[in-house]
Formats: C-alpha cells, structure tokens, sequence
C-alpha cells in the first residue's frame, strides 16, 4: 500500500469511510455539538473517547510506533483558537465538509475561513513564530 | 434523528483510524489535508524533489551493488563521521534506511489527499441520504439558531470567523481532532494528549458560555 496508487486508494477508502461514520454519530449536526459540549448528552463524547480506546489497544498490540512530535509554543495557543472556533461554527477541519454534504450550505462559509485560517498560519509562521509545528504525519 | 449509538460510533471511528495507520503506514489526519491541498504549488515542488532523492538513492544503491558484483564486495567502511562530532557512530545505531524504507517515508501526494476531502464530502452525502438526513438548507439549524445567533449576517461572520480559528488553531497546535485526537492519543502521545486536552476544554467552555451566558 506504500504505492502512490496504494495511498491514494487508501485515501479514497478513508475519506468515505470518516464521512459515512462522522455523518451517522451527529457530529455535522450543531445542536449535537452543543449538547456533547454542555454535557448534555455525552453519547458522542463516548463515541470519540471510545474510539480512542479502542486505537490505543490496536496500536499496542500491533506495535504502530509514535511519529515524531514534540510540545511546542504553538499547541496550547493552537488548540485553544481551534476549540473556540469549533464550539462557535460546529466545525472541526472535516465537520464542513459532511455539514455541506447533508445540505447545510452555509457551511461553505466555513469552509472559506478554515482556508483563510490555515493560509494565514503557514504566512504567520513562515513570517513571524518560526515554529517547527510538525504536522499529522501525513 | 435516528444517529448511531455511541459504541458503533466508537468502533467506526477506531475502524477508519486503524485501517488507514496499518495499511499506509502513516498518520490519519484532516487539517495536514487541507494544509497540503490549499498549498499544493509549493507541494508538488517538495514531491519533485522527493522523489529526484530517491531516484539518486536507488542509482547510488544499484551502482555499488553492480561494482560489488564485479570487482568483490568492499572493505568494511569507516563509520560515517557526524556534522557535529568526529566521534562514529555508536554501536547498535539502526542501519542506514534503505531506499525501500524511503519510499513508505515520503509525505502522501497531494492528489491523493484532495481525494480525502472529496471522499468525506461523498461519504457524508451518502450518510445523510441513506439515514433520511440530507436537506438543503440556508441556515444552520435549530440548535444554532437558539444558541448562536438567528440573524443571517451574524451567522455568516460567525461561521466565517470560526472556520478561520479552526484553520489557524489546527495548523499552530499542528493537528486537529483526527491528527491529535485519534491518531495521536491513540499512541499516546504527549503532544497530541494536551492539544485533544485544550481543545475539548476549550469548546467546553465557550459552549457553556454561548449556552447560559450570552
């Protein structure tokens, strides 16, 4: 599978499979969101940790190895932007993606600024953090 | 609205994270996607490269094979002396990767991560299709409505200013809830367990602030 067409058959796969499932838990749906948020109904947060759960079993069974990543001055600051951002528009870099899918058109809006967000930090970073931020590996 | 009981919405999660870790031996994440596709000039240029490295890698490897073949394998070879020390290299150390090894390094092409986010896009659609689900709509639903805003424009720039912190945010803390939050916690990363930390938290508290105060 570490062909180009391999990968690419592999994203393929992924990107249906993360749509279907992501689609079907509710997390497209913004009321959910809140409700997982609020403690309201934790059903999708069990969802997500246990999923969690389930991976980190798998992975240390079969002995996936970490990548590299290390803690660095862009995480918290990164993660709290990110988390404000998705308790406000309900969308995570996936999350508009299917929300589009399931006819909530304004979620192209969103989609524009995770654009102009994600352009912006490569700009910012290059320019003035200087930040060796890694990535997911991919 | 007839969505998944949380154990098969666990099990789905893991499957897709899983599958894609053990048969692409990489790293399953959404917002590295977007980086590379919203950057995919400055990409190709860096796969070009990739590869005119391989190609050198693999001429070099055949070449040294073929004169071993003719003329005797080598002597033993110095270890390889650092940039930063004349010491060599300290027993044990792993071998040199072999090309192979470099190949199944070498970042996702950006062709293929475009077909990521087009494939969530249909595998969504096909989701709220099958379930009942799908509706074109202008608005973004009750929930929003009631807890965010009802007012057109107000949700315009809110969804706008808050896909802009999430393409920021995710790009800074270097992943976003599929990068840090499944992939990374699930090898227990430090790393990736803080920014899943932060970020749940975060969205926790201005929720409950969008919630009961404003």
């Amino acid at each position: 599978m570490h062909t180009r067409g391999g990968i690419l058959m592999a994203n393929v796969i992924a990107g249906l499979a993360l749509g279907f499932v992501v689609a079907n838990i509710g997390f497209g749906d913004y009321a959910q969101l809140n409700r997982m948020f609020t403690f309201q109904d934790l059903r999708m947060f069990y969802a997500f940790a246990g999923a969690v759960a389930i991976i980190v079993v798998v992975f240390a069974v079969v002995g996936v190895r970490r990548t590299r990543g290390r803690i660095h001055a862009g995480v918290v600051p990164g993660a709290v932007l990110f988390g404000t951002g998705w308790a406000i528009s309900g969308g995570c870099p996936a999350i508009p993606i299917i929300q589009v899918a399931s006819g909530y058109l304004p979620a192209l809006v969103t989609i524009a600024g995770v654009a102009v967000g994600i352009w912006l930090c490569r700009w910012a970073n290059a320019k003035f953090f200087r930040l060796d931020r890694g990535s997911c590996g991919l | 609205m007839n969505y998944w009981p949380w154990w098969a919405g666990a099990i789905g999660l893991a499957l897709v994270t899983i599958n894609y870790t053990l048969t692409t031996d990489k790293p399953f994440g959404v917002s590295s996607a977007w980086d590379r596709v919203l950057h995919w000039r400055a990409e190709r240029r860096i796969e070009r490269l990739e590869t005119e490295f391989t190609d050198e890698r693999a001429l070099v490897d055949a070449l040294a094979a073929a004169t071993a073949e003719h003329f005797g394998p080598l002597p033993e070879a110095p270890a390889p002396r650092t940039a930063y020390a004349d010491a060599p290299a300290p027993a044990g150390a792993p071998p040199a990767e072999t090309s192979a090894s470099n190949t199944s390094r070498r970042s996702t092409p950006v062709v293929a991560q475009a077909a990521l986010l087009l494939s969530i896009l249909v595998g969504g659609w096909v989701a709220a299709v099958t379930a009942g689900r799908f509706k074109v709509r202008f608005d973004m639903g009750d929930g929003f409505r009631q807890i965010v805003t009802a007012d057109r424009a107000t949700m315009f720039g809110v969804l706008f200013l808050g896909g802009v912190l999430v393409g920021f945010g995710t790009r800074l803390a270097g992943g976003c809830s599929s990068g840090h939050g499944l992939s990374g916690c699930g090898r227990l990363q430090p790393v990736s367990i803080v920014a899943t930390a932060v970020f749940f938290g975060t969205a926790v508290l201005v929720s409950f602030l969008l919630w009961k105060v404003i």
